[in-house]
Order: C-alpha cells, then structure tokens, then sequence
C-alpha cells in the first residue's frame, strides 16, 4: 500500500507518516480530493472505483476496502 | 462504431477567440485557498470572455472570412455549412442557415447544425469528409465553437473557472490523394446525460432536488467525479481502437490532440494510454475548456507550425457531455492556413 499511502498523503496534504487505516480523511475530503484518488487507485491498482462510494468514504480504511472490493469484483468479471 | 472516408481533405483552419482575457485573480478572491486547488487540477490559468451581444457564430464568422481569404476560396466555390455546438446564436433557425447568409455564401448550399459538445469535433469532420465522399459537396466549412461562460454559475467553482469561448472554422474539400482516408470512432451513452448538463430549458423544468438542491437550473450542472470516471473507462480504450482501426501504432502519430477538459484528466488519459507527453499538446492554460471547440483550437496554436511544415499525423479524441465521444486518424497537412485570431 506504500505507493497508495504516498499518492493519498499527497491529496490530503499530510506527511506519508500520518496516514493509517484508521486515519480520518475529514473536511480535505472535496470532490478535487475524490477526483485524485480515483486517479491515484486506477494508477496503483489499474481499477476504477465509483466516484459516489469513495465520496461516502470517512477513512482510509473504507477507500482501501473500496479497493478490494472492485478488485474482487474486477478478477471475476 | 467504426467509420472510415475517403477522398476528402482538410485544407485549412482558423480559430477566433473575444479579446478580454480572464486570469484567476478574481477567482481567488471569490473562493480563497479554494481556487489554488482547482487550478491545480484543471490547469486552467486564462480564459477568453466573450463580451455582451456576441455569439458564436460571431467567432466562427470572422475565422470563416479569415479562411477563405488565405486560401483563396471563392464564396461561390463553398458548398455547405455544418455548424457545431451547444451555444448556438438562437434557438432556432440553425446558425448556419444565419451565417450562410452573413458570410454572403451562395443561396442554396447545404446547412444545418448539430447539437454536440466535447465530441463535436471529431464527429463534424467525419459527417463533412462523408458529405464530400458522397459527391454532395466539393468544398465545405465546418463551424465548431461554443460561448459556454454564459451558462456557468458563479459560484460554482468546478465550472466557473473551467470554460473559455472560441469558435473555429475547417475548411474540407474533395481530394484526389489517397493517402486522404480518415479513420473515425465513434459512439454515444446517454445514461451519462444527467452528468453534464444544463437541467432546465423550455421544454423541461425539473424539481431541484438530488443533485440539483439548491441550484441554478439555467447553469451548467457538472458531476466532475462521474465525468471523470466515465473518461477513465471509455477514454484509453478509444484511443487503443482508434490506432488499431487505422492500422497505426503510437510511434506513427505526431500529435494527439485530446480534448482539452482538465489538464489532470489528460495527463493521466496520456499516461494510462501510454502516449509520449510530448506529443500531447496542452492548451488550456491559455483558453480554459473551450467545449466542442478545444480540437481545432490547438490545430491554430500550439501544433499550428507543424501542421504548416508538412504532413502530420494526427490522433484526435473528443469525449464528454452527452455522454458523447468521437475520435479520427488522419494525415493533415502541410496548410497554409492554421492561424488563430482575436475577435
């Protein structure tokens, strides 16, 4: 996840340090913010999440089962 | 869909943008620390305004004059008119019935308008190549421009500092060369229509509910995650088609000129589908997203001198509003004519 974890501090403006699964992603989570990640995630793991369930995301926790959700999804379809 | 045309050319291009410039410095004092952001995303440091009682066809008239002239058509020698856009001057009757009359081209030429917006480019020139193949048409102009700042809310951030206006001309014409066979794909989905879209006209007036609460339904209404997501799928696969349908590879192509939505759109688009950063010029910085026009427009600048230096092959993607997209493969050149103008 380190190249995810750097892609996601970078948007959310924090050092690499600081996010964690449990990390909340809080008032930095704008539709620029959302626009990014889905960048982020089809650069890192060549799958596009939808744009409405990473709005609903509140941590980094939920956008990386997001993730293994659409992986699951992808490798079966 | 895949198409293909052949015996038609484009023999030359013109852009014509209002004279006032916007920069961002009103934008940062409206939405703060805000604006940095989007501009960092979309890319877009200028824009052109079309003042008050200008409409596209104003833009796209004086490149049209501007054409013909440099390329020594007669008016009498035009045969047709396809105006494309989402602005156009009225409602009805069609701009270019009004422009065939204001330019003083000759009475009774085909014209009419076709309601696309980021795809419209590509689409224009496949439906003018096919009018040419057919035998309708010797020479025609296709008209592609839009005034959107109009239709955008103030205050709302992902489309206020976005849009540009511009208008351009193609001039096509009937061509001996074989090497004048263009390759196009195109195709639509409509299930994406509610993402991009002005919600209220005459014949529609919807609840402002869901997505619309508490907006403007005259203004652009812009879902940027959806729009993005909807790219991030259809767009490097077009791009894969379009280069396997004419039977090229990436090495083989000049440019690509890809719509010019967000500058983070393009460049990821251009990552993803593995295109050399080099030859995926960028201009919007200087105009904004200029809608359907975003195409010719980097024709008339940035690839301007290399389309006036010889023969080039060009990859052309439009894709959005709609949903809506429309690519070519096409050899372009050497013109003498690729110029953009001022109002």
């Amino acid at each position: 996840m380190s190249e995810f974890y750097q892609g996601l501090a970078e948007i959310l403006e924090v050092e690499e340090s600081e996010v964690r699964s449990d990390m909340e992603l809080g008032e930095s989570w704008d539709s620029l913010a959302v626009v990014s990640t889905i960048a982020l995630i089809d650069d890192v793991h060549d799958v596009t999440v939808h744009p409405n369930a990473l709005v609903d995301c509140k941590t980094v926790g939920d956008i990386e089962k997001l993730i293994e959700e659409e992986r699951a999804g992808a490798s079966k379809g | 869909m895949r198409a293909r045309t052949s015996g038609a050319r484009i023999a030359g291009v013109a852009s014509c943008v209002p004279p006032r410039v916007v920069d961002n410095t009103e934008f940062e004092r409206r939405f703060g620390d805000g604006a940095a952001e989007v501009t960092k995303m979309t890319g877009v440091k200028l824009r052109h305004y079309a003042e008050p009682g200008v409409a596209t066809s104003d833009l796209c008239e004086k490149a049209g004059v501007h054409l013909l002239e440099k390329l020594g058509w007669d008016r009498d020698s035009v045969d047709g008119i396809i105006f494309v856009s989402q602005s156009p001057d009225l409602l009805l009757p069609a701009t270019a019935c009004i422009v065939q009359a204001r330019m003083g081209l000759r009475t009774g030429i085909i014209a009419y308008d076709v309601s696309l917006g980021c795809s419209g480019y590509p689409y224009g020139l496949w439906q003018a190549m096919m009018m040419v193949q057919t035998g309708a048409v010797r020479r025609l102009l296709l008209m592609v421009g839009d005034i959107s700042t109009r239709c955008i809310d103030a205050n709302d951030r992902s489309t206020a500092m976005l849009f540009g206006d511009a208008g351009t001309v193609t001039a096509i014409e009937a061509s001996d060369d074989p090497s004048d066979t263009a390759f196009f794909v195109l195709g639509s989905d409509g299930r994406g229509a509610a993402n991009l879209m002005i919600p209220r006209s005459r014949q529609r007036n919807p609840d402002a509910v869901g997505k619309l609460e508490g907006r403007d339904l005259d203004a652009l209404y812009m879902d940027g995650g959806e729009i993005f997501n909807f790219t991030l799928k259809s767009v490097p696969p077009l791009i894969r088609e379009t280069m396997e349908w004419a039977g090229e590879s990436v090495e083989s192509y000049d440019s690509f000129l890809l719509h010019q939505a967000n500058t983070f759109m393009i460049n990821h688009i251009a990552k993803k589908a593995k295109l050399p950063k080099d030859r995926v010029p960028i201009n919007m910085d200087r105009f904004g997203n200029t809608s359907s026009a975003t195409i010719p427009l980097l024709m008339t600048t940035d690839v301007s001198d290399q389309l006036k230096a010889g023969r080039c092959k060009l990859g052309m993607f439009g894709f959005g509003v709609g949903y809506s997209w429309a690519a070519a493969s096409i050899d372009v050149g050497p013109l003498t004519v690729a110029d953009h103008l001022i109002l």
